[in-house]
């Protein structure tokens, strides 16, 4: 019987189709417009990594000013940042799956063979090896530096799918050399496209934006002395000794991000208390002298705590649902008065038997025919809604603005369901037609 | 084959109560040809409703082929609809969008009848009016007579125990008319039978039976056609 129902509901399509056209747009600009905000929304609030999100935390110590607690919080948290020495014996003691400071510089970026007016003024992260497998990084050409380069503070580096196509036209650079300021760097790996949304890793200012283009070891970055205060955000307590950079990471200023990758409860305990008795040993010394706050925190506490989701996209979608809640009604409208002009048929096909659940069927996939339209439609319209607003603000990764195959589905099956229902009650009416009162009106 | 025992039916709205059937007895038995006369008003097209079970009885009883239908549902009473009745309607009701082919097949679709089934069906009843080389016309290409001989098609496809007809040749012109009332004495012949609304008391004289419906009061006629001479 469906496909003599679906016979039918397309037979009605075209008999009814402006008022099936209006029904059908009407539920295209309203799926449309909630699968837009809800993409978006969606994209910077899912889970970055899903796969890793139980096991990545950040480490946060309150190495703060004995005087007053950091920010001066009522409620007293630890800075987010490590300081350079913090992150440099974490990484010495070496006690986790993956250790993976996030810090950054900028300077001029050029081939050898290139003169200095060519030279681009670049940001580059520096981190250490870890970054790439605990942060899932896939590579087009080469891998990771070793280890030895983490140690050492040699001079290498990985760089993005853009810079590679822009520097090398996209061949394989693996073993080529360019130049950050005064330093040459060795590639020893090209990244494949990579886009981890939200960006959780570093300052949550810069969640939606692309990774950095270049990333070199953090023992480097230490080693060269590569420091750019105007870029990278920092915040002291006290003075530093004198002015030299040396001084600047001897200091208790913060302004490294430290990850690290724990695998399970009891590995989270474990660290937690060599983070415990790190502080302790710490204090001895001098340092630390406020309350203990150490924190293993997870991408997405952390990232709620710095407000990088913002609320106006979360009730951009409440009122999205709000309007595609007035289109359904408007459908709904629509369809009431489409099926009214079917009391005659409704009256007729009573008369030869068929039953209320035969009509019931019947009219639920013209309803359903019409929600799939629309929601074919409204995915076009979506597509549409994503890519203008990825062109209106250009500032955010394009990738936001994209719709993934699941939400694609989902659009449509929305679409679909909601017109079932909201067809519910023009179905039961028109099937509520007395026959004896109709068979004339055909 | 249909029994009905007091069987009446009033209209109730908030303050008024009409009358539109006095209780009755009736029966109907098989392979008869019932005509159905009276003025307007005065309750025939209630009474085919009640006998179609389009509309329900507000009291008494009806038993179609032993069955007491008072008591059915809507799933039941449809079934019963699909393979007891057939239904003639003044204005045909063919519709529009459906060619002849799919018109006829329409109740056979209700029945759990594979395809092969239905177009030979369909195809014997189209044969059976004359309408068989038009089954992919649509309606609006047919005249009058024919698209109310697609309609006693679709009525007959079902092999129905009994035809419904609610002043089939109403619409029609006299000669149209002619050629339905002995389609339908031809069905009649062949065992089908017919119970039909009509005004036009020459018509009524060609049935076996003719029943008055006059203020919603039934009485049968005997010797119509000696009474009208």
């Amino acid at each position: 019987m469906i496909s003599y129902y679906t016979k039918l509901a397309i037979l009605s399509l075209w008999k009814t189709r402006y008022m099936s056209l209006l029904a059908v747009i009407v539920i295209a600009v309203g799926i449309a417009a909630t699968m837009t905000t809800y993409t978006i929304n969606h994209m910077m609030t899912k889970d970055p990594l899903p796969s890793k999100s139980d096991s990545l935390f950040l480490v946060r110590l309150n190495n703060w000013s004995p005087e007053s607690a950091y920010k001066n919080r009522d409620v007293e948290t630890a800075p987010v940042y490590l300081s350079v020495q913090d992150a440099v014996n974490l990484i010495r003691h070496d006690k986790a799956q993956a250790q993976i400071p996030i810090a950054g510089f900028k300077d001029m970026l050029k081939l050898p063979s290139q003169d200095a007016v060519d030279a681009k003024m670049t940001f580059v992260r520096s981190s250490t090896r870890d970054f790439f497998s605990s942060f899932e990084v896939p590579f087009l050409y080469g891998s990771s530096w070793p280890k030895t380069s983490d140690i050492n503070g040699e001079q290498v580096t990985v760089i993005s799918k853009k810079l590679n196509d822009k520097l090398f036209d996209g061949q394989d650079s693996v073993g080529r050399t360019v130049e950050l300021g005064e330093h040459q760097f060795t590639v020893v790996g090209v990244l494949d496209d990579w886009f981890v949304l939200p960006r959780f890793y570093g300052e949550s200012t810069r969640a939606f934006k692309a990774p950095r283009d270049i990333i070199v070891p953090f023992q480097t970055q230490l080693n060269l002395e590569l420091w750019s205060p105007n870029l990278q955000a920092f915040e002291c307590w006290k003075e530093t000794e004198d002015a030299s950079v040396a001084a600047f990471w001897a200091s208790e200023c913060v302004w490294v991000f430290f990850w690290v990758e724990l695998n399970g409860e009891s590995e989270k305990r474990v660290y937690m208390d060599f983070l415990n008795s790190y502080v302790e040993q710490q204090k001895a010394l001098g340092r630390f002298q406020r309350p203990t706050l150490n924190q293993l925190q997870s991408p997405s506490a952390y990232l709620k705590e710095r407000d990088a989701y913002s609320s106006d996209s979360e009730i951009a979608v409440w009122l999205a649902i709000c309007f595609f809640t007035l289109c359904l009604l408007n459908a709904m409208s629509i369809i009431m008065t489409k099926f009214q002009g079917k009391a005659g048929e409704v009256a007729l096909r009573r008369a030869v038997g068929a039953s209320s659940m035969d009509l019931f069927q019947q009219y639920m996939i013209e309803t359903g025919i019409i929600g799939l339209l629309g929601g074919g439609l409204g995915l076009l319209l979506a597509q549409f809604c994503l890519f203008f607003s990825s062109q209106l603000y250009t500032h955010l990764s394009k990738n936001i603005m994209a719709m993934s195959v699941e939400l694609m589905v989902i659009t449509v099956v929305l679409s679909v369901l909601s017109s079932l229902v909201f067809g519910l009650f023009p179905i039961a009416n028109a099937i509520r037609v007395q026959p004896a009162t109709q068979l004339k009106s055909l | 084959m249909l029994r009905m025992a007091n069987l009446a039916k009033t209209y109730r709205t908030d303050t008024i109560e009409t009358k539109a059937l006095s209780p009755f007895d009736l029966e109907v038995k098989q392979g008869e040809f019932i005509a159905v006369v009276g003025p307007s008003g005065s309750g025939k097209t209630t009474f085919l409703n009640i006998t179609g079970l389009l509309e329900v009885s507000s009291e008494g009883q009806y038993w179609l082929d032993g069955v007491e239908v008072s008591t059915l549902g809507d799933k039941a009473k449809s079934r019963l609809r699909n393979e007891k009745i057939g239904f003639i309607f003044q204005s045909f009701n063919l519709i529009p969008e459906l060619n002849i082919y799919d018109n006829v097949e329409m109740p056979l679709r209700y029945r759990k009848l594979s395809g092969a089934q239905r177009k030979k069906r369909v195809e014997q009843a189209l044969e059976k009016v004359g309408l068989a080389s038009r089954q992919k016309h649509y309606p609006s290409q047919l005249s009058g007579g024919q698209q109310q001989r697609v309609a006693i098609a679709r009525a007959l496809a079902g092999t129905p125990a009994f035809l419904l007809a609610d002043e089939p040749t109403g619409n029609l012109d006299s000669k149209m008319a002619a050629g339905i009332m002995s389609l339908l004495k031809e069905i009649n012949a062949n065992g089908t039978t017919i119970i039909m609304v009509t005004h036009d008391l020459e018509q009524a004289t060609q049935a076996g039976r003719v029943i008055e419906v006059k203020d919603g009061v039934i009485s049968e006629i005997k010797n119509l056609a000696q009474k009208i001479a």
